[in-house]
């Protein structure tokens, strides 16, 4: 590992890219989708916050997917703290399994976080069903698989750009 | 050993404890909000800062659009012009019919002493996104109590209803689909003038009739209108046309299934019905 993947590396590490991350997820969901790109949107938001989880867990935690959860219901939402609670359980099954996640390589890691992002819409889903009435079809769970796709093309991407070793530090 | 005062371990809660407890927030969160409707006042107050953010995020598209309007071919312009011109004038022909028919009308109503049915203005207003939550079929509008919107006014396109403003911001408002599952429509079939009550269906984009006897004359084709009878939409706006007709046997209903004939995903652009002063 370089020096340079340390400093980037450090738990108190910038929090600039963090907060970029998380307001271009904003700003993703107010764009104005329709038709198949809605439905194959992404939770640009969900993925900043679960990589930041994995790379950052001092800075982003629990506290901070509620947060943001919050947000996101207001944006997007069918009733307060739908996105919050699933939010939350997504940073919880991240750093649950945290150690392991930063050992595998991309494709192996993506596959182990797809059940992470199924769960977390599944709890969109159940909190909105609960509320609200039952959801449109089976292609609720979309997002989720778009999701995990580009958590790959990150996870890749990051290797490329930070070399081999670049999922593994910590 | 621990001396008394002395914590014999002081360390953070563990990652479960955590959990538990910003699952337990979420949980109440929740439950108050579908109590007291929380989220109405919130997104009120969040409203003001949000329009802009809209914006500034469309802003973009917005150029996208306005240049993709520049290149577009001469050729197509003048085609669409010679469309509209024609559109244009078969559409004053029947506002004149139309003219004379309402003039006609009031006159026919005097004679009758029947209240005159008031007249409706439209307001134009543009779609600004469409919510990916997947219980409550709605956009976002760019128009808000600002231009004299209030929730409960019908909203339509060049085809038909749209449906109806259920949430009103300052400046933005939220249109609730006429495919919405808890969104009822009084409608009549065009041919037969039966009066019927549309719903939205289990299918995305589709209505259902609901409680329709079995032997009621439906037939796939028709066109179902407003009926006017709520007093919220204006009689006779195009609501859907119907597809499939099914009865089902051992229950008193058909079950008949409608397309809407409005452009829900298509739609740019919608207009506003206000009751006028």
């Amino acid at each position: 590992m370089s020096a340079h993947h340390d400093v980037i590396a450090q738990a108190s590490g910038r929090i600039g890219p963090i907060i970029a991350s998380f307001a271009f997820g904003l700003v993703a969901m107010v764009l104005p989708w329709s038709g198949v790109a809605l439905a194959l949107r992404p939770d640009f938001l969900l993925l900043a916050l679960l990589f930041w989880a994995l790379h950052r867990p001092s800075r982003v935690g629990l506290g901070v997917g509620f947060g943001l959860g919050v947000i996101a219901d207001l944006l997007d939402g069918v009733v307060l703290g739908q996105h919050a609670l699933a939010y939350v359980v997504g940073v919880y099954a991240v750093q649950y399994v945290r150690l392991r996640l930063l050992q595998f390589d991309p494709l192996r890691q993506t596959a182990q976080m797809l059940p992470v992002f199924l769960l977390v819409q599944f709890i969109v889903v159940l909190v909105g069903w609960l509320a609200a009435g039952p959801p449109a079809g089976i292609g609720v769970f979309l997002p989720a698989l778009s999701g995990t796709l580009l958590w790959y093309v990150v996870a890749q991407g990051l290797v490329y750009w930070y070399g081999k070793n670049a999922l593994s530090r910590r | 050993m621990a001396t008394p005062g002395q914590l014999t371990f002081a360390r953070r809660l563990g990652p479960a404890a955590r959990l538990a407890i910003w699952v337990l927030v979420g949980v109440a969160l929740v439950v108050t909000d579908s109590r007291v409707g929380l989220m109405d006042v919130l997104k009120r107050g969040f409203s003001g800062v949000l329009a802009p953010i809209e914006r500034v995020a469309r802003a973009p598209f917005d150029f996208a659009a306005e240049i993709g309007g520049f290149l577009v071919r001469h050729r197509a312009l003048q085609e669409a012009n010679a469309r509209l011109a024609q559109e244009r004038a078969t559409l004053y022909a029947e506002f004149y019919a139309k003219r004379d028919l309402e003039q006609e009308n009031a006159r026919l109503r005097e004679l009758l002493g029947l209240a005159r049915r008031p007249g409706r203005t439209a307001i134009a207003a543009s779609i600004l996104y469409q919510g990916q939550d997947w219980f409550a079929r709605r956009v976002t509008i760019d128009r808000g109590a600002a231009s004299g919107l209030v929730a409960g006014l019908p909203v339509v396109d060049a085809q038909g209803l749209v449906g109806q403003l259920t949430r009103v911001y300052s400046t933005t408002s939220e249109v609730t689909l006429v495919t919405h599952n808890d969104q009822l429509t009084p409608v009549m079939v065009e041919r037969t003038g039966e009066r019927a009550l549309a719903a939205g269906g289990t299918q995305a984009d589709r209505l259902e009739l609901r409680f329709v006897p079995v032997h009621a004359d439906v037939v796939p084709g028709d066109r179902l209108l407003t009926s006017g009878i709520d007093g919220v939409y204006p009689p006779g706006l195009p609501v859907a046309r119907v597809l499939r007709v099914t009865r089902p046997q051992g229950s008193p209903y058909a079950r008949i299934e409608c397309v809407p004939l409005a452009g829900l995903a298509r739609d740019r652009a919608v207009l506003v019905l206000r009751p006028s002063p």
